[in-house]
């Protein structure tokens, strides 16, 4: 898959796992696995980028005796998603096009 | 097999290049990777395993985190200045803006021969075209005289010449049309750099 595609999927991928409630990095890995595979390095470039872009935002809390890192989508992050799923309509109906083999 | 605490130490030594604020941070994301592994019933080497080589993890994150920067930078929107390079902007000005206007002088003298070359070549296309009836009244004339091979010549200098007018004429409209493109162009450029909201 083309680099900058496979880049911007990462990003509403992630930021829909954290949509419905905070979540944290092995959980986003799992709950994204039947969608797409993504490697902890990888995961880890992808909340940096988002967290930078201010679609996300970090706390640390305290889980089991440890601290574990939980993430919260912020409003920009919501408007991303929001922006996505209005792209991709434009984006499927080119597909069709294309898949139609053209005029 | 490989245990947590030598694999977090690799990666820290292969992510050495980094900051140490940056360093720490990806080390404590591995290991919060690793404890939830483990919290779900994994031995630690088998979560140790999960997450790859430290070695290559770090030369990856490394390759990213310095691949990635120039690419964020065209990406995001344009930065507003930093106060010293206001201070280097406005004491550089007696350098910089007499070398700016040197060389806006030069490209605008050059689109002045661009635009003085596209006017004379659409004199010699009006001229062209004017000599047309011209030698096809010379022609008459010397018919009337009786003198009908050198009438028959004017005619056929006349036939020449509106062959020539027609050819001129797209040869003209061509240029006219780069010389028209390329002053766009320029002045969009030109727009952009200063105003920065062009194109």
């Amino acid at each position: 898959m083309d680099a900058q595609l496979k880049r911007g999927l990462l990003d509403v991928c992630v930021l829909a796992a954290i949509k419905g409630e905070d979540s944290y990095g092995y959980r986003i890995i799992k709950d994204l696995k039947p969608y797409i595979a993504l490697s902890e390095s990888t995961l880890y470039t992808v909340l940096k980028r988002l967290e930078n872009a201010g679609m996300l935002t970090v706390r640390t809390a305290e889980h089991d005796g440890r601290l574990r890192k939980y993430y919260r989508i912020t409003d920009v992050g919501l408007r991303r998603l929001e922006d996505f799923k209005n792209e991709w309509k434009e984006v499927i109906s080119i597909y069709q096009y294309v898949a139609e083999g053209g005029a | 097999m490989m245990n947590k605490e030598r694999f977090l130490s690799e990666l820290k030594s292969g992510l050495s290049g980094l900051s140490e604020a940056d360093a720490q941070e990806q080390i404590l994301f591995y290991s919060e990777m690793i404890d939830d592994r483990m919290e779900e019933g994994m031995t630690e080497e088998e979560a140790v395993a999960a997450i790859g080589d430290a070695n290559v993890i770090a030369a990856q994150t490394t390759a990213r985190i310095v691949s990635a920067e120039p690419e964020e930078k065209t990406g995001a929107p344009k930065r507003s200045r930093r106060p010293w390079e206001i201070v280097l902007i406005v004491l550089g000005f007696p350098v910089w803006f007499p070398l700016l206007a040197a060389a806006a002088v030069v490209v605008l003298s050059l689109f002045i021969v661009l635009w003085a070359l596209i006017l004379s070549l659409w004199a010699v296309e009006v001229s062209l075209c004017v000599s047309v009836p011209g030698a096809v009244a010379l022609a008459a004339v010397y018919f009337m005289r009786t003198n009908a091979l050198v009438a028959l010549m004017a005619l056929g200098a006349g036939a020449v010449l509106a062959g020539l007018s027609i050819f001129g004429a797209f040869g003209c409209l061509a240029a006219t049309k780069g010389a028209w493109r390329l002053t766009k162009s320029a002045v969009g450029k030109c727009g952009s750099m200063f105003g920065g909201k062009g194109r």
